[in-house]
């Protein structure tokens, strides 16, 4: 079942959170919707991020295949270069550089495209058309957890608390 | 409390969405001019491929010309939008936020317009894939020590940096605009707002992403322009050869960038009529770091030019005496007026200062550092280290119609973005309001 409601200021909604936190709901039951955001206090509704970790990782691997590639091509048909080395670090250097933030930049996107659930099944819960100024908490729980989750959400602030659907 | 700031909102999307709907009878002369000037433009370059590259004015010793002083200029300018966003934004500069995106879609046109310049400049531009990394017939490789692909691997890394970067903020006020938005504009946002429904997952997701996003674009920013500098001083050529071009280009890029961003703040707070919120105050603190870096620039060009003097070798003398006292004389103390005493005269003084001086010392700097690129790219090869290889470049209509159209397709891409997508990222304005 999916619980909404709607509250006027942040800290109503922290209340709230914290309030079903302590029922036992966790970040992936819990979502809140805003038209700005919101900042809650730190460490409430924690949503841990790889986005980092992924950035750099691709970066690593963008640049040395940038690197490999580059030593491929430049051994795969030797140009007469004099005294020259076929293969300079100096020049590659740029290629490798350039590369190594593309594979950064591109895996920033694409980690916020997964992190964000735009690009997952997310998107097919029914979106909330908010008021400006309004906040929606949104709260998936079992059919009989509903009514002391409503409780829980009156106490905290909510201006109404609306039963949606079921959960699929 | 809420009344307030549904009513602020109410205005900022009152006032910020109103350019999107309808279009005034300046708009379209002015859309239709500027479609007209690119088309001339699009003839001109068809015409110069059919009699080939002989049509332009360029001729041995002189081989670069108009297309690459373009090629340059515009890549600077794209300096504007992403490099003083992701600065802006990185330092939690509060007045940023009508600034930004117009800066970043300055970046993401100009870097179209500069980098299409090498292509036009090509004798033979059908062939320009050739610099693509594939094997042909003969498994030939691009040569990755030319600074050619040097060029095209930073110039499509900092596009498709810049392209996300503008993106990204647009999504939240893309989804509002789905909301309201009906027919063919209504599909148009819904698709490109991906699903944005405002949830705290996602914030959070873009908080961290456009963080991320600014720090690496600001390394990327001043890798392009470096390496558009090392074009030139990779050659052994008379006061290219300079460790100093790396910086110089990148300062005059900043420079060049913040006046392209004032003139755009100016001309889209009057048509626009963005006047609540795009400020004094904005033109007062982009009108500072304009005149600071004006003086950076002056700094740069002292020193490379009293270096040059004071080592006194012929080859680079005889370039040093035509920019200062020579044929490129008159060029070169414009520059200096234009970059350097107009911009002291108009913004040194907090009285002299304000949206019209600052306008003003804007445009003089685009014409400056539309003359310092000339300026570096035409004296050399005019007077190149073989005394008897001496010679002048004279531009043709056909370069002039190709510049010209291109700062017409610059106002043209940007009228269309206006009438597309709000000039200014309305959810930051409500957030201020929230907080």
């Amino acid at each position: 079942m999916i619980l909404t409601a709607d509250f006027g200021d942040p800290q109503s909604v922290a209340s709230a959170i914290r309030a079903l936190q302590a029922r036992g709901y966790g970040a992936e039951e819990i979502e809140v919707f805003s038209t700005t955001p919101v900042e809650l206090a730190e460490a409430l509704l924690e949503r841990p991020s790889r986005m980092s970790l992924v950035a750099v990782t691709t970066a690593v691997v963008f640049g040395l295949s940038a690197i490999a590639f580059v030593h491929y091509t430049q051994n795969d048909y030797r140009i007469v270069t004099g005294s020259m080395p076929i293969f300079s670090w100096w020049s590659t250097g740029v290629v490798f550089y350039e590369f190594t933030m593309f594979g950064s930049i591109s895996a920033t996107f694409v980690m916020f495209l997964l992190e964000s659930g735009l690009l997952g099944r997310r998107r097919s819960i029914p979106a909330p058309m908010l008021e400006e100024g309004r906040i929606r908490l949104r709260l998936m729980c079992q059919a009989r957890d509903a009514a002391p989750a409503t409780d829980c959400l009156y106490q905290a602030g909510a201006a109404s608390v609306e039963k949606l659907e079921e959960r699929p | 409390m809420n009344t307030v700031v549904e009513t602020r909102a109410d205005n900022f999307r009152e006032t910020l969405w109103r350019p999107l709907v309808g279009a005034s009878r300046g708009y379209v002369l002015a859309l239709a001019l500027t479609f007209l000037l690119v088309a001339w433009g699009l003839g001109c370059w068809i015409y110069q491929i059919v009699r080939g590259i002989g049509v332009a004015g360029i001729r041995r010793p002189t081989m670069w010309g108009f297309y690459l002083v373009n090629f340059v200029f515009w890549i600077g300018i794209s300096h504007a939008g992403t490099l003083i966003s992701a600065i802006l934004r990185l330092t939690h500069a509060g007045w940023r936020k009508p600034v930004t995106r117009i800066a970043e879609a300055i970046t993401v046109f100009a870097l179209m317009i500069g980098a299409m310049f090498p292509i036009i400049h090509l004798g033979r531009p059908l062939l320009f894939f050739w610099l693509v990394p594939y094997p042909n017939s003969r498994l030939l490789w691009p040569n990755f020590r030319s600074p050619l692909l040097w060029d095209l691997t930073a110039i499509l890394t900092y596009l498709s940096g810049s392209i996300i970067y503008l993106y990204l903020p647009l999504i939240p006020d893309l989804a509002e605009l789905a909301q309201h938005a009906t027919g063919w504009r209504g599909r148009l946002y819904r698709r490109l707002s991906i699903g944005w429904t405002g949830s705290d997952r996602q914030w959070r997701a873009l908080e961290r992403a456009m963080h991320r996003m600014a720090g690496m674009i600001l390394a990327v920013a001043v890798s392009v322009h470096t390496v558009v500098a090392w074009d030139f001083s990779m050659a052994l050529a008379p006061l290219w050869h300079s460790t100093i071009f790396g910086p110089y280009f990148v300062a005059g890029a900043i420079f060049s960038g913040i006046a392209a961003l004032l003139v755009a703040m100016a001309i889209l707070r009057k048509l626009l009529h963005l006047e609540a919120y795009v400020l004094p105050v904005h033109f007062d603190n982009l009108g500072k770091l304009l005149f600071l870096m004006s003086l950076l620039w002056l700094y740069f060009t002292v020193s490379e030019n009293i270096t040059t003097w004071y080592g006194n070798s012929p080859a680079e003398m005889n370039v040093f005496g035509s920019r200062v006292r020579g044929p490129f004389a008159p060029y070169f103390w414009v520059m200096v007026c234009c970059n350097f005493v107009l911009p002291f005269l108009l913004l040194s003084s907090k009285r002299v200062r304000s949206i019209r001086t600052v306008t003003i010392a804007s445009v003089t700097v685009l014409v400056g550092m539309w003359l310092e690129r000339y300026l570096i790219i035409l004296p050399t090869l005019s007077y190149p280290h073989l005394a008897a290889a001496t010679g002048f470049y004279k531009p043709t209509w056909v370069e002039i119609s190709i510049t010209v159209s291109t700062f017409a397709a610059m106002t043209m891409f940007y009228l269309i973005f206006c009438k597309l997508f709000p000039a200014i990222a309305v959810w930051e304005y409500k957030d201020d309001s929230h907080r």
